[in-house]
């Protein structure tokens, strides 16, 4: 089976790695879109490293906004399993991804593992898909926005007087007086910075008294998985590039979609270990795909098909349902190769490169 | 390859060899002088001193916590790019790769991450697997688990808490138990803010010292060569000491190890109401011969405080430097990252003092461990700094005399006379780690021994000397020349694997699923799932 293909034309695997790790070496602004699993992404960080690359995520714009709330504020966060105990009154702040909706589903029809407490409470914040058949079980809060419904629920549980109330206040605020542990549900594909921020002021405000705590489902698992590696590598997030020879994060400069936006990148290497289309727009500049796929990607001068993380081979992969990394067996062998094994043989290829310790 | 490190002197108290001599190493290991005498490679160490390499039993080099700390700070990584002496923080080495590299250019060939939360284990272990050239080993956090809580409330018997400590270690890959504020993270999920010896969790009925006597003993009858690893309460608190008294006469002859005590070594004297008690404390371990503790030693300036007493943090979040923190929640301790300053003020110098004053007074070396509880007390950079602090009673002397009069006023720090030796430095940094591990192939330069070597030029200049090794050897492999790396190397993370009861799986399968709706099988991960050549090296536990 044919796994490589220079423009339209198939060749094998050790052209396409040379053809692909030429093109690295002869760029001036390489830059990365990685979507991949904790192997895949460690690979392709050490590539980054070789040829002087910036690497974001293809969703970058959301995983940046969730990265922001770890780098400028911080908060004060629990995990799914312990939501999934403890948790009496569940608030969801804004859209999640339905990647999330079957967790969702199962909080809201469990009952929590706390003494005389029975069904949860759950309220909604803002334009949010609920599970099937969950409807009738929420109850909504609003007052415009998401961002402008957090503030004035955060003031009016500070007892402070507000332009216009939030719908429902009081059978949350009567809600919250009884609950041992209430949490907020919330992702960065939706829901804007001061939202994030003004919810964890609120989160930070009913602590002071009773406890409370925000339940961080992130936009894209592969995406928080690949941030997590790339700050233990380098020490910093996704946004960072090796130009100079060493890490330096800059979530603006380093934006993906700005640098080819912008024309400051010259060439773009996608990684996706995924079913997956690339990033459309790599008018004028050189384009490498690494891909879960069938046949060459359009407007690439290298395609290379890389197996599916957990289907094809065994990997590591970000979970949300339980907020840490997890095995993920392979149900069966496959020929197709792990895309950390081909961004290895790449780098193998780059003329005066040598295999870096990623 | 055989090679002969010719004409230092060599310091390896536990085999009575300190003085000139030679050093052969063939391969992996340390061998006997051949009858030959010859050597494939000689290597002069002549004006050095020749020490196993060293062992840091408390560090917090990996995991969850410590990554959201390098989340939450990503400007002191830029600082340390721009101003690499001036930011202590940034000095640490954020990454894991700068961690193997800063550590091995000091002599450190093994390295103990103290705190991995079992249901995060395999993140911990792919950032240990990602730190180049060290060994490293990690404890697994046990004391605030609802199962385990569940079970001393029921009065499980002792072979079925054995089982699950047993089954913790063994399926997480560590190499011992540490319980941190014991009950405390429970209790703070029912809103109790503070927690003490003999406070009771609320909802299971059981005190915190019924906690650690219970996982104690687990821990003895099992056979983990490591005693149990012990945060104790009040951490910070001024009066503090009294709780570390109470928690070292719970030992009650049985090993106990008391983690970075000296933010446990603070009186209530004074206007301040905040003192030491360092010199009590170090009196008390001095006749408690079953108690080892490391210190935890506070240097000035920038650093993270890391950790799973998810109460003390919570309520340190005022105290944050810049002002940012992260406060998680977990299934068993959950945890919280708080930057801070230490300044050289009444209170950061009388941190400082007290740290001292232990290492100091606390007479055995076997018994008292060199660390900084990297990063809460300082990074583990500031240990060439450190050493000289030990060794030199001038450099203290100089370094006390630009702090606050009133608070070297209220510390013994000033009437100390001790300074510490090469041989007492190669006890406390590697001999000692090692047997206090269970780690019998390191820690000393026997034959059969790994060749983990640190070589030093000596010097006047103490901090200078430990602060960039003249050679390092990693089982065998020279991986420093002259304070820089030379050569790259993956290590081992250290673990015990003791056999599991299948009654036990089948329980944990069965709370599991009922409280987390989950199957076992998300936390079971296999070697291969850290994706290096033998990611893992087994290490006995006694018989």
């Amino acid at each position: 089976m044919s796994v490589a293909w220079i423009g339209d034309r198939e060749t094998p695997f050790e052209q396409a790695a040379e053809k692909a790790a030429a093109l690295l070496h002869a760029s001036r602004c390489p830059l990365f879109t990685i979507d991949a699993d904790t192997d895949g992404t460690r690979a392709a960080i050490g590539l980054a490293k070789l040829v002087g690359a910036a690497y974001d995520h293809p969703g970058g714009a959301s995983l940046a906004r969730e990265t922001t709330l770890f780098t400028d504020q911080g908060g004060m966060f629990v995990t799914p399993g312990e939501a999934r105990r403890r948790a009496d009154v569940l608030v969801v702040v804004g859209a999640l991804p339905d990647i999330h909706l079957s967790f969702l589903a199962e909080l809201f029809t469990s009952p929590p593992d706390l003494p005389a407490v029975g069904q949860r409470r759950v309220f909604v914040i803002g334009n949010v898909s609920l599970p099937p058949g969950t409807d009738g079980l929420v109850e909504m809060l609003s007052c415009g926005g998401e961002a402008a419904t957090l503030a004035a629920l955060r003031a009016q549980c500070a007892g402070r007087k507000v332009a216009t109330p939030v719908q429902n206040f009081d059978r949350f605020a009567e809600a919250l007086a009884a609950a041992r542990f209430p949490v907020f549900l919330f992702s960065g594909r939706a829901s804007e910075s001061p939202a994030i921020e003004m919810l964890q002021g609120l989160v930070s405000d009913l602590n002071r008294k009773s406890r409370a705590a925000a339940l961080f489902l992130p936009a894209s698992e592969s995406g928080w998985g690949s941030t997590l590696a790339s700050t233990w590598l380098t020490g910093f997030p996704m946004r960072t590039g090796f130009a100079r020879g060493f890490p330096e994060y800059d979530p603006w400069r380093f934006d993906a979609a700005r640098m080819i936006a912008d024309g400051e990148a010259d060439l773009h290497l996608h990684v996706s270990t995924w079913p997956d289309t690339a990033p459309a727009n790599n008018d004028g500049i050189d384009f490498v795909a690494l891909q879960h796929t069938d046949g060459p990607v359009a407007g690439a001068q290298v395609t290379i098909a890389v197996g599916e993380a957990g289907i094809d081979h065994d990997a590591v992969l970000y979970s949300s349902r339980t907020g840490t990394f997890a095995f993920k067996r392979a149900p069966a062998a496959s020929s197709s190769p792990p895309a950390a094994a081909v961004l290895r043989a790449i780098a193998e290829r780059v003329p005066g490169g040598a295999p870096d310790l990623c | 390859m055989l090679t002969r490190i010719s004409g230092g002197e060599i310091v390896d108290p536990p085999n009575g060899r300190v003085g000139p001599g030679d050093l052969w190493i063939k391969d992996e290991n340390i061998i006997e002088a051949p009858a030959d005498g010859r050597a494939d490679r000689t290597i002069d160490a002549s004006g050095c001193v020749v020490m196993a390499g060293a062992i840091d039993i408390h560090s917090h080099i990996g995991g969850g916590n410590v990554n959201t700390a390098r989340l939450l700070l990503p400007e002191q990584h830029a600082a340390h790019l721009r101003r690499p002496d001036g930011t202590p923080l940034s000095n640490a080495g954020w990454s894991t790769v700068e961690t193997g590299r800063r550590y091995a250019t000091m002599g450190f060939t093994t390295v103990i991450e103290p705190a991995m939360p079992p249901n995060a284990a395999l993140h911990t272990h792919l950032e240990l697997a990602d730190i180049p050239i060290i060994d490293k080993g990690t404890l697994a956090i046990l004391g605030n688990d609802d199962f385990l809580l569940s079970m001393i409330r029921d009065k499980a018997s002792p072979d079925m808490i054995d089982d699950y400590v047993a089954w913790t270690v063994g399926s997480t890959r560590a190499l011992g138990v540490k319980v941190i504020n014991a009950g405390a993270a429970a209790a703070f999920k029912e809103n109790v803010r503070t927690f003490s010896l003999d406070d009771v969790v609320p909802s299971y009925g059981v005190s915190s010292r019924r906690i650690v006597k219970t996982l104690q003993g687990a821990v003895e009858r099992l056979g983990i060569p490591h005693p149990l690893h012990v945060h104790c309460n009040n951490l910070g608190v001024p009066g503090a000491a009294d709780t570390a008294a109470r928690t070292i006469a719970a030992a009650e002859g049985i090993p106990l190890h008391l983690a970075h005590l000296q933010f446990y070594g603070y009186g209530t004297e004074g206007k301040r109401k905040f003192s030491s008690a360092a010199a009590s404390l170090a009196e008390l371990v001095n006749a408690s011969r079953e108690v080892t503790i490391d210190v935890g030693q506070v240097m000035f300036g920038q650093t993270v405080t890391i950790s799973a007493d998810v109460m003390r943090q919570f309520a340190a979040r005022g105290s944050a430097h810049p002002r940012k923190s992260v406060i998680h929640e977990a299934d068993g301790n959950g945890g919280g990252i708080v930057p801070f300053r230490y300044r050289q003020d009444y209170y950061g110098a009388l941190q400082w003092a007290v740290g001292l004053e232990l290492f100091l007074l606390i007479e055995d070396p076997w018994r008292v461990f060199f660390t900084t509880d990297h990063p809460n007390g300082a990074p583990f950079t500031a240990y060439p700094k450190l050493f000289e602090l030990l060794m030199s009673r001038d450099a203290r002397n100089e370094a006390a005399s630009l702090l606050p009069h009133s608070a070297m006023a209220l510390s013994t720090l000033s009437t100390i006379g001790r300074e510490y030796t090469f041989e007492e430095i190669a006890i406390m940094t590697r001999a000692a780690p090692a047997k206090l591990l269970g780690l019998e192939d390191r820690g000393h330069l026997g034959a059969g021994a790994i060749a983990d070597v640190a070589v030093y030029r000596r010097d006047a200049d103490i901090a200078k000397m430990l602060g960039r090794a003249a050679l390092v050897f990693k089982n065998g492999d020279q991986v420093v020349t002259d304070g820089e790396v030379t050569h790259y190397r993956w290590g081992k993370a250290l673990r015990l694997d003791p056999p599991k009861n299948p009654a036990m799986i089948r329980r944990l399968e069965e709370f599991y699923q009922q409280r987390y709706g989950l199957s076992l099988d998300w936390l079971a991960f296999p070697d291969s799932a850290i994706a290096r050549d033998e990611p893992f090296g087994e290490v006995p536990c006694r018989a």
